[in-house]
């Protein structure tokens, strides 16, 4: 399953990516709506992202706007990558081009929704909260909300053409979206655009695609699942079962593993410490059926209001983190019941973060040797083709993190040198993942951080995964250096933890 | 296999030395002139027709291309040229100056490793009246050669002429894989001109071998020197070519002082650490990774990884250059701060061809329910070229990560043949195929056996988990006569090279 929303993920991605090259001049329809004014309130967000080449410092500032909605307690619903890595937020009156500042509430880059509260309360007295529709269906019309330079609220009519479970951006986990056939005009101010009907909240539109003009859409159970979790004393998140799985629609292999049920899906992997591999679920494992609800050969089960979508809306939308859902399991010609109890993620256990936003990047510089810890924004540097030019090594730990023994902790990697008087001979290399300091096996920077203090026979001795294997640098020398160091390359620190 | 490239220093001809060198080229112009008959009567113009392998369609005998090159005499009915011109060559004529008819050609051998090859013509006074070329020195820098052959197609000779502009040790293209000495030419080398001899005062100093396309570098052309050709024509003196042999390690510089005094190495500018060691190769088990290699043959090693040879400074790996299969290296090291002698007997490490372009083979395959099976090497990585992530790092870290131990062969489902019985395969594609009936996989050969051995189901396991592929042994009899005819597949199988 995660590998296969990565497939999803990096495929519309490239969609997003074209509607910005792209204009599109078509006739407006009539305003229909009356949502409009009252409920939304421009958003610009000012974001400055980390360099992680040098994680020391921020990029240049740049700027996102985008349209929110007001929702009951006087709070205002964006996409989360509006407001991903903000400095500063501002709320705008669409008419009076009046401006007040809010801040985040509440994030989620998984489902890429946040909470904005404004600052003052008062700048949106006399505005309309938002209600959300809950009875969308394929088919029916819906209006996607645009503002125009003079503060006029553009609509623009579409079609709810499919319902189902996709991709989001940064993580790319799979999440209920409902999916817009919209002619949409090209306007700045694209992230979060509300798609509404009748007065109510469909959805927040996340990316569109020119040439197919269609938009995909937050979906309404993906934002009342938000909002009921931002309401908990504790923000629970979206949970993941923690299994991969293929379909059987392959009458040899049903056959062979003596499946006589019409549905069910092939379980191929299930990551250790996961809800699923804690309660017992196993590689070649059938799941017949989630919380009663029967599995077809790729996965779907007849959802009442939303048709055959993916059994990952029950386990990440449906329920909540702590819910029990039962997995009815063919196993060995026999069939279990195994009740799962469902978790988020813990992000600080992931070994290679799908995204690292409104934090600093951990680095540690021992002697002008600048040492992070691998996550994919630092491998996205390399740009669009990341996966082709990044260095090859990192992207491969990355692409196969799962596979990796459980405590291999996370890849700490020789990212460059900042050459000095004490890296002589070293200056070209970079990219090295490091195995050892000093002796001591490192699985995070802490570890490098601590075994640092520890120079064995005066020497800092820098073991590596790869050529040229083993350097050595001067730990007296280093510590003397420190001062020149920060004032030679204009560093802040020599650590960020 | 030398990873530290040093530069050469460079010599900025001062006003004199430009002086010097316009008459230096008037002096060479006169003794070409001199010299031009009898090169012409050693030139050989080569037409090769070959037949390069389809791996895609692997039962096929392939396309038939044909090319145009040069070669030259060097006495005992011997024709010297580059191996890239007679490789995959099905049939071949040579041609010389003055004589319309074309002779019918035979490789005597090939040598694709230093892209050296040697022919012979059968036909009885071929060689009357044509006059051996003997084989010169090393050119001095700036000095200018005369480059003789029939670049662009043309049937008569063509002679254009450069300078010496540097010898280094390059790539070699033709296997991608070897690097030897190489001299570069500011005389324009294009495809017809690969293995025309470069001569100066009467000798032949360098074979025409390759150069740069148009957009990377103007006016820059390579040719093999003659200790590379010497080396030639000595190895094969007892019938056979063997191939260069390979230490089978990587060493970097050892400039860092810290590093130096850590590993005990005496402070003066000698030295290189040994980064990897690989398995299977010479140095396995004799050499280890952080060993200090001080002295290679007696001549000290010094900390940019040359060595003090024929009055010059040249790159260490030039002592192994000259080696032959079978002979022995000695290696002067320093081990935890001791001194160690060891005796390397040199062999040519196998893993290293899997990453080497093939020729004069025939592509390997299994085809099976209209699955087909090859194993990844260079030749099949570049007919595919695929984004297979797994398989890409299977084979960009064979020998790094020594996967050659448990898979010697990366066996790849590598297309489908689409019919009934696979048509649930289709994700597969690119999987490397990790066992069968339980069985490993590490060769093709297993995958042929495996399906040869009777049984109900046939369970094929990819590499990184997933479903199994499962075949009833009726369908796959069933399709069997189908897909052949549909596809016209002309062999089941091909196991050997």
């Amino acid at each position: 399953m995660i590998q296969r929303h990565l497939v999803i993920a990096f495929t519309l991605f490239c969609l997003a990516g074209a509607d910005a090259a792209s204009t599109l001049l078509k006739p407006r329809e009539p305003a229909s709506e009356s949502a409009g004014n009252n409920s939304v309130i421009r958003v610009n967000s000012t974001n400055q992202a980390y360099d992680f080449f040098r994680p020391w410092m921020k990029k240049a500032p740049f700027s996102r706007r985008g349209l929110g909605v007001l929702i009951e307690g006087g709070r205002i619903l964006v996409t989360a990558e509006l407001v991903a890595n903000n400095s500063f937020i501002e709320l705008e009156k669409a008419t009076t081009a009046e401006k007040s500042s809010a801040t985040v509430e509440r994030v989620d880059y998984d489902a890429n929704l946040a909470i904005l509260r404004p600052v003052d309360p008062a700048f949106i007295a006399g505005m309309k909260p938002l209600e959300l529709d809950r009875g969308v269906r394929v088919g029916d019309r819906a209006t996607i909300l645009q503002l125009e330079p003079n503060g006029e609220i553009a609509q623009t009519p579409g079609t709810v053409t499919s319902i189902t479970v996709g991709g989001y951006p940064l993580d790319g986990m799979g999440l209920l979206l409902f999916r817009i056939g919209a002619p949409m005009q090209q306007r700045d101010g694209s992230f979060t655009l509300p798609a509404v009907r009748d007065g109510r909240l469909l959805g927040l539109l996340m990316r569109y695609d020119a040439r197919s003009q269609t938009a995909d859409l937050i979906s309404t159970p993906v934002i009342e699942h938000f909002l009921k979790e931002a309401a908990k004393k504790t923000y629970g998140g979206f949970a993941r079962a923690g299994l991969s799985f293929s379909a059987t629609r392959d009458p040899q292999l049903r056959r062979f593993i003596g499946l006589n049920e019409p549905g069910g899906v092939y379980v191929t992997d299930v990551l250790a410490g996961s809800p699923a591999g804690k309660a017992g679920l196993r590689k070649g494992d059938v799941i017949l059926a989630v919380d009663g609800r029967a599995l077809d050969q790729d996965g779907n089960y007849d959802d009442p209001d939303f048709g055959r979508i993916s059994f990952s809306h029950l386990t990440n939308t449906v329920f909540h983190p702590g819910d029990r859902v039962v997995f009815k399991v063919f196993r060995g010609g026999k069939v279990e019941e195994l009740p799962v109890v469902l978790e988020a993620r813990d992000r600080s256990k992931i070994l290679s973060e799908s995204y690292v936003v409104d934090r600093a990047p951990r680095f540690v510089i021992l002697g002008g040797l600048v040492f992070l810890e691998l996550s994919r924004p630092y491998l996205q540097e390399w740009g669009g083709e990341w996966v082709k030019n990044a260095p090859q090594r990192l992207v491969f730990y990355d692409a196969f993190q799962n596979e990796l023994p459980a405590d291999r902790g996370k890849v700490v990697f020789l990212a460059q040198i900042l050459p000095t008087q004490d890296t002589l001979g070293y200056e070209d290399l970079e990219n090295l993942v490091v195995s050892k300091v000093n002796g001591r096996p490192i699985k995070s920077l802490d570890d490098l951080a601590e075994a640092a203090k520890f120079p064995v026979n005066g020497f800092q001795k820098i073991e590596l995964e790869e050529d040229p294997g083993v350097i050595f640098l001067d730990a007296a020398k280093v510590e003397a250096g420190r001062d020149a160091l920060i004032r030679q390359y204009a560093l802040p620190s020599l650590q960020q933890l | 296999m030398a990873k530290i490239l040093f530069a050469k220093a460079g010599v900025l001809p001062t006003l004199g030395a430009m002086f010097r060198l316009v008459f230096l080229a008037w002096a060479v112009l006169a003794v070409s002139s001199v010299h031009a008959a009898p090169v012409a009567s050693s030139l050989v113009r080569i037409e090769a027709t070959s037949q390069d392998p389809n791996y895609k369609a692997p039962w096929n005998a392939g396309e038939v291309t044909g090319g145009v090159g040069a070669g030259f005499t060097i006495g005992g009915n011997r024709i010297i040229t580059n191996a890239h011109v007679v490789s995959n060559a099905r049939f071949l004529t040579v041609s010389k100056e003055g004589d319309p008819k074309p002779y019918q050609a035979r490789v005597l051998f090939i040598a694709h490793d230093c892209d050296l090859a040697m022919l012979t013509v059968d036909e009885p006074g071929f060689f009357q009246g044509m006059s051996a070329l003997e084989l010169g020195g090393i050119p001095a820098i700036e000095s200018t050669v005369s480059v003789y052959g029939y670049p662009i197609g043309g049937t008569r000779l063509s002679v254009t002429r450069g300078i010496v502009s540097r010898i280094d040790f390059q790539p070699y293209s033709h296997s991608g894989m070897d690097s030897h000495l190489t001299i570069q030419i500011d005389a324009a080398i294009n495809p017809g001109n690969s293995g025309g001899p470069v001569m100066q005062d009467g000798k032949v100093v360098g074979v025409a071998f390759q150069g740069y396309s148009g957009d990377v570098a103007q006016n820059v052309g390579y040719m093999i020197p003659t200790p590379v050709v010497r080396r030639f024509l000595k190895d094969v003196e007892d019938g056979h070519y063997d191939r260069y042999v390979d230490l089978g390690l990587t060493y970097r510089n050892l400039f860092n002082p810290a590093a130096r005094k850590a590993l005990g190495v005496p402070d003066s500018d000698s030295g290189v650490l040994i980064g990897s060691v690989f398995g299977g190769g010479a140095s396995d088990g004799l050499v280890l990774p952080g060993d200090v290699l001080m002295a290679i043959d007696g001549l000290p090693v010094a900390s940019d990884a040359t060595i003090p040879m024929d009055g010059d400074s040249v790159a260490l790996a030039e002592v192994v250059e000259r080696k032959f299969k079978g002979d022995k290296v000695r290696l002067n090291l320093i081990r935890d701060g001791k001194p160690l002698e060891v005796t390397v007997p040199l062999n040519e490490p196998w893993p290293f061809n899997l990453h080497s372009n093939a020729y004069n083979e025939k592509p390997r395959f299994v085809v099976f329910g209209g699955l087909i099976f090859q194993p990844a090497d260079r030749n099949f990585m570049s007919a595919y070229d695929p984004d297979d992530l797994r398989l890409r790092y299977t084979f960009d870290f064979f020998i790094e990560d020594k996967i050659f131990r448990d898979r010697p062969e990366i066996v790849v489902l590598s297309g489908i043949l689409a019919d009934p019985v696979n048509a649930y395969a289709g994700e597969f594609r690119f999987a490397i195929v990790d066992e069968i009936n339980g069985k490993k996989i590490q060769r093709l050969a297993d995958v042929a056996k495996a399906f040869s051995e009777p049984s109900e189901y046939y369970v094929i396991k990819m590499a990184g988990g997933g479903r199994p592929i499962v075949l009833e042994r009726k369908a796959v009899e069933e399709a069997r006569g189908r897909i052949a005819a549909r596809y016209r597949v002309t062999r089941e199988q091909n196991l050997e090279k």
